[in-house]
């Protein structure tokens, strides 16, 4: 069964391919879209088999797809798939106006293909060292993407991501030596000492200093990749300069790898060192997180840097609700990261086609956008309040998970904390983008789309996603829960 | 390879090799010279593949052979004979100026890291006198070296090559604490070099085109 954890990394690759080689960016754009839905379907077959059963494993864990990592690879490639379908019409829209050459167009599906792949390969590896390779592989596939609009902001923005993820992702594979080592002792080959399922049976009997050492040096790594705080700095130049599908897939996929990657860690820390040192830590880097979003989304007025500092804040809540641990915490922390997931890829493919219209991503200089963009508006308003965790949308119940994680705990004053913490973000945002989005008008309006194809692809992606949000604030199906129960367990 | 004692004729080697390359980058953290900071770098990567031939030949480890080859070619050869064309001669560099931290000041820092390296980094189940010991601190050393220039100097150039020390002291780490390391995720790693290096080359000259002193450390511009 190997084969088909294979091919659903493979198929976006066929997006790459046909860039690669065809003149037409519609081609392009169109391979992206069928390979990002292919993903999708048999991810999901993926982890229904995985929920059924046995994890599907290779050797040494090099492929390796357990409920966590069926969870993970949904959640990857529901994002992918929004984003390629975003990419089409913003990319076609980019071209006609000339702000992209069709050559840069071509480069931007290449890369788009390579790190969607790599992503959804990155979830589904155990092998610790195979997965620094992907999320590795992965960053340098979205940094070809975030100066691509030609700016010298974005090619700054670039390389201050590329050298600050470089910089985190090499401290991640010293950790991963470090566990590796701690595992040296033990029975079995060099491959069982850097695969996940080996680690996490085997985690009494790794040398606890060096299995201190690899987990930290691990969420510090990949802390970077996943934007915790104080290693988020390359995230919010990064996230404003991209395209705005690439900005979606970096906020909706990337740090979730990251937290993948973690959440794996975290899992051996806890069997190993006991689950209060690996949840110490976390709360640490999530508190800190939450705060240093919160303070820099007051007065943003780029929006699309304001909804970065909210992804580094929710990431903060997600690294919270691992802290505080638990089936709750965890059960919160993993949902929250699908639902985040899903807002923030509505807030950027909506921001982006506001960005194109209106030819500024300032906030004080667009108004009453609901009027003249009525569709998009309105999602990005729902999308807003989603994000805030206002009712009835899903991050409502997950925020309200780990918020019943924390009171459960022994330190339920943290969740004062945390509380007040969300009640400034939510008043930070909402003024922010009320005042863009109503208001009165402002702003010199074009219409970027030509069309009803580009118009529906602009619009019906992100409206379906909205639809699936407040599905999970009002129900959550029984396939995903018995796919986050079975994670919970794998990590507590 | 963890059993190795540093009193074997390898492991003497090996140790020597390892002290090599904790100089070489030192050496890179005092100059000021981009020609030399990738001449110090060319020569880290050539002991490193001394070190991994070493090892190879200990363990009669065929992988291992395999990695002193990629790392006498790729670090050793041809990353540095790239960078010196496309950026050092093409981008006329002579000089970094832009460092955050005096030189002096710098180097104090970098004596402090290599302090730190050696009292934290003891691995616990390791006996005094082997080898492992004694070269897993001076690796974590490189390491934090490399990280180091990457956080004081604002030049991209510099700051590539500071990634490059610090990826290499990974390597020694990984070579002489886990010879056993899986080639495959080795040669994995050895890619994603590579094509970061690509990537950094070209958007040093994209830059570059663009303005100039190549401000890669400008605080970013909140709005």
């Amino acid at each position: 069964m190997v084969w088909l954890p294979v091919l659903v990394a493979a198929l976006p690759l066929g997006g790459s391919a046909v860039a690669a080689v065809s003149v037409r960016t519609r081609r392009a754009a169109l391979a992206a879209v069928a390979g990002a839905a292919g993903s999708l379907a048999l991810a999901v077959v993926v982890a229904t088999l995985a929920i059924a059963g046995t994890p599907i494993a290779s050797a040494g864990a090099f492929v390796y797809v357990d409920s966590l990592g069926g969870f993970f690879l949904v959640t990857v490639a529901v994002v992918v798939l929004l984003a390629s379908l975003g990419s089409s019409s913003y990319l076609a829209a980019e071209e006609r106006s000339g702000q992209l050459s069709p050559r840069r167009v071509r480069i931007y599906f290449g890369a788009f293909g390579l790190f969607a792949a790599s992503m959804l390969a990155a979830v589904e590896t155990a092998n610790l060292g195979l997965l620094f390779i992907l999320v590795e592989a992965a960053t340098l596939a979205s940094v070809v993407l975030v100066p691509l609009e030609g700016r010298t902001e974005g090619l700054e923005a670039g390389w201050r991501y590329v050298i600050i993820s470089s910089l985190g992702i090499t401290v991640a594979l010293v950790g991963a030596l470090f566990l590796f080592y701690s595992a040296s002792a033990l029975p079995g080959s060099a491959e069982a000492h850097l695969a996940w399922p080996f680690l996490l049976a085997h985690a009494h009997q790794l040398a606890p200093t060096a299995l201190r050492l690899g987990f930290l040096l691990g969420v510090v790594g990949y802390g970077t990749k996943v934007g915790l705080a104080p290693m988020h700095t390359w995230l919010p130049d990064a996230h404003a300069e991209a395209p705005a599908p690439a900005s979606a897939m970096l906020s909706g996929a990337l740090l979730n790898v990251g937290m993948y990657a973690i959440i794996r860690l975290l899992a051996i820390a806890n069997r190993g060192l006991g689950t209060q040192y690996g949840g110490r830590t976390m709360l640490i880097f999530g508190f800190l997180s939450v705060l240093v979003g919160v303070v820099f989304m007051i007065r943003r007025r780029d929006f699309k840097r304001l909804f970065a500092y909210s992804s580094v804040e929710h990431m903060g809540i997600i690294a919270v609700g691992l802290g505080f641990g638990g089936l709750l915490g965890i059960y919160g922390a993993l949902l929250h990261s699908l639902n985040h997931s899903l807002g923030k890829t509505i807030l950027f493919l909506s921001g982006g086609s506001v960005a194109l219209a209106y030819g500024t991503r300032r906030t004080d200089r667009l108004g009453g956008v609901v009027g003249t963009m009525p569709w998009t508006g309105a999602l990005l308003f729902g999308a807003a309040l989603a994000i805030l965790g206002a009712p009835p949308f899903g991050l409502f119940i997950s925020e309200f998970t780990i918020v019943r994680a924390g009171l459960t705990g022994d330190q339920p004053w943290l969740v004062a904390l945390l509380l007040g913490f969300l009640a400034v973000a939510f008043l930070a945002f909402i003024r922010t983008v009320g005042g863009m989005l109503l208001g009165a008008p402002r702003g010199v309006h074009r219409e970027p789309y030509h069309g009803a194809p580009e118009h529906l692809l602009a619009v019906v992606p992100s409206a379906v996603a909205l639809v699936a949000l407040l599905g999970l604030g009002l129900l959550i199906p029984s396939w995903l829960n018995s796919l986050l129960t079975q994670s919970v367990a794998l990590v507590r | 390879m963890q059993e190795l004692t540093l009193a074997s004729p390898g492991g003497a080697i090996l140790g020597l090799d390892a002290v090599l390359i904790l100089l070489s980058a030192l050496a890179c953290l005092g100059s000021k010279l981009f020609d030399r900071y990738l001449t110090y770098y060319a020569l880290q990567s050539v002991l490193l593949a001394v070190a991994a031939a070493t090892a190879a030949y200990l363990e009669r480890d065929a992988a291992l052979w395999v990695l002193a080859g990629l790392t006498l070619a790729l670090k050793g050869w041809a990353i540095p004979t790239a960078a010196r064309h496309w950026l050092v001669q093409r981008l006329d560099l002579k000089r970094d100026s832009g460092s955050t931290a005096g030189l002096s000041l710098t180097l104090v820092m970098g004596t402090a890291l290599c302090a730190f390296a050696y009292l934290a980094v003891s691995p616990e189940r390791l006996a005094h006198g082997l080898l492992a010991a004694s070269v897993v601190p001076i690796s974590t050393a490189v390491v934090l070296l490399g990280a180091l220039a990457m956080v004081v100097r604002r030049h991209m150039v510099a700051q590539l090559i500071g990634w490059l020390i610090m990826e290499n002291g990974v390597f020694l780490g990984a070579i002489t604490l886990t010879a056993s390391f899986p080639l495959i995720v080795e040669v994995g790693i050895f890619f994603d070099l590579l094509a970061g290096f690509l990537i950094m080359l070209a958007m040093t000259t994209g830059l570059a085109e663009r303005v100039s002193p190549l401000p890669a450390g400008r605080s970013g511009q909140d709005s």
